[in-house]
């Protein structure tokens, strides 16, 4: 037998002898899953880079969970279309967007996530958001995104993107235009914009012309929906709907009061923990300091200063939540807290006048 | 699995399909691994540049063309994985090398195994002497059957390094076989 045909033969004997050990295969199934989830979370990023909306940052959200793509959230869980269409909230949230812009049914869904909750094991609780990105297909496709309260099937926020052509964008349309735009969405999305008083106001934004839309009930403080428009996009906010925080405005940024913290950092339990008046915690903010930094002064730590805030926003969370989804349990209370933390340190870290 | 249905199965694959994955796995891990036991002898480092092996492989999916081989393809992942992993090991022994030197120290290097059940002990003994070069045009060329020309193309090498590779690796092989016991020699030129 020729050498070649002789050692031909005795690696194909040799390789039949040889085993794949079950751990190899485990293991790289193992890096494919995880691979997988860092391509979704990639994705989503990316697209809620694109969508959300560079000045969403100066949102006032003075409800707990009102502040959707300011704070990106590390906890998010990726959800498959189907997903979305099982979802209560998802459904619901779907069916009244298709019923106040028909022509969104063709729109494909790119991107949905939820913060807390797990989209595949519905008995793991619910979630506090959930985020669905619409598209229409094509480059400059309309995009519509919406941000729903998981417990009360709310809109909390709204982000309608590439709506007019490309070459007259929404900000360059006249004033009432604009308007007309931002009442038309609220009307269909929210419910009436008429009985709030209108105020609106080009903000100073050296980089992109931006337009602030405060809709706010007679007598009113804070606002009740707050719009802002930039480029081709209008971005909605439910601010409304609790009591005006004690104090407001605990940041600032590009010199306006940013409501953005306040419903986290408007706790009586962080004041005396800090031993400060709201008021002195304010001014110390304004000097620059973060919330952690002035804690550190007083020996406080991160930890402690977190522990506090997630946990009265958990039991808020808990208490806000009428279905009884949220049990009143300590398990529930730390799965909750867990899932806040993400949000509460970008809070405590945040500096003013800084971008979120 | 016929091309056009592993075209359809990587595509799912790039969307996050484990299903696809397990299909993709199953048609490919046993030559995959074999072929990795052939050029690399520790079964930890196989196990290491396994699980490279397809990391690479769905990462890197979006270049791979349709219209050319799977097979082709997945080698290719397969020798540039073995070879990185050669670098790296290189770099690691230079290392403790260093050490040993200073340290003056025995080390007892691990042995690689050598399969005796069933298959020819001689030219398993005689494959590992060859170099790791000579090795893989080997088995290139013997186990998947590929050609020179194709061989070179996989490697990124001329055609010219992989004929004299195959022929040094061969005659290697030759010379070892040659000193076999007597009724083994016979039993080798019984042609």
């Amino acid at each position: 037998m020729p050498i070649e045909s002789q050692i031909s033969e005795y690696l194909h004997q040799e390789a039949e002898t040889m085993e794949c050990p079950p751990a190899v295969s485990k293991r790289i199934e193992q890096s494919y899953s995880q691979y997988v989830q860092r391509q979704r979370s990639k994705k989503t990023m990316k697209k809620r880079l694109i969508s959300s909306f560079v000045a969403a940052v100066i949102m006032i959200p003075t409800a707990a969970f009102a502040a959707p793509p300011l704070i990106e959230m590390i906890t998010r869980t990726p959800m498959t279309a189907k997903q979305v269409k099982m979802d209560a909230v998802g459904q619901a949230a779907l069916e009244k967007l298709y019923r106040s812009y028909p022509e969104t049914k063709s729109f494909e869904i790119i991107d949905a996530s939820q913060l807390g909750g797990d989209p595949a094991n519905a008995s793991q609780g619910k979630a506090i958001q959930t985020s669905i990105v619409l598209q229409e297909k094509g480059a400059h496709g309309k995009m519509v995104r919406l941000d729903l309260n998981g417990i009360t099937g709310e809109i909390e926020h709204v982000n309608q993107e590439n709506w007019e052509p490309q070459e007259k964008p929404v900000i360059s349309l006249t004033d009432q235009e604009i308007k007309s735009k931002v009442d038309d969405l609220i009307n269909k999305l929210y419910g009436s914009s008429s009985k709030y008083e209108c105020n609106m106001e080009l903000m100073e934004n050296s980089d992109q012309k931006t337009f602030i839309l405060n809709y706010t009930e007679k007598g009113s403080a804070t606002p009740f929906y707050q719009a802002f428009v930039q480029g081709n996009t209008i971005s909605v906010s439910l601010i409304g709907g609790g009591p005006a925080p004690s104090v407001e405005g605990f940041f600032t940024t590009n010199g306006k009061p940013d409501y953005t913290a306040d419903a986290f950092l408007n706790d009586e339990k962080l004041f005396s923990l800090l031993r400060m008046s709201p008021a002195d915690l304010k001014q110390e903010l304004a000097k620059g300091a973060s919330v952690v930094e002035i804690a550190a002064s007083k020996k406080i730590s991160k930890q402690q200063v977190m522990d506090i805030i997630a946990s009265t926003q958990a039991k808020k969370q808990i208490q806000a939540d009428p279905h009884g989804g949220a049990t009143n349990d300590n398990r529930t209370l730390e799965q909750l807290k867990q899932i806040l933390e993400p949000k509460v340190l970008k809070v405590i870290e945040h500096k003013t006048e800084t971008p979120w | 699995m016929q091309s056009e249905s592993i075209y359809h199965v990587l595509t799912k694959m790039i969307e996050g399909d484990q299903q696809a994955f397990h299909a993709l796995y199953e048609a490919t891990y046993k030559d995959v691994y074999r072929t990795v036991s052939f050029l690399v002898d520790h079964p930890q480092d196989r196990e290491d540049i396994m699980n490279e092996i397809y990391m690479q492989m769905w990462t890197s999916l979006p270049n791979y063309d349709p219209n050319r081989p799977f097979h082709f393809w997945l080698h290719g992942l397969v020798i540039r994985q073995v070879q990185r992993f050669r670098v790296k090991s290189w770099r690691r022994f230079r290392i403790f090398e260093r050490i040993r030197v200073f340290s003056r120290q025995e080390h007892h290097w691990d042995q690689p195994t050598l399969r005796t059940d069933g298959t020819d002990p001689e030219i398993s003994r005689a494959m590992h002497k060859l170099t790791d070069k000579q090795r893989t045009v080997i088995i290139l060329r013997f186990y998947h059957d590929y050609k020179l020309e194709e061989i070179a193309t996989l490697l990124n090498i001329p055609l010219g390094t992989v004929k004299s590779r195959y022929h040094a690796g061969l005659q290697l092989l030759r010379k070892q076989l040659v000193n076999l016991p007597l009724e083994r020699k016979e039993k080798n030129n019984a042609y």
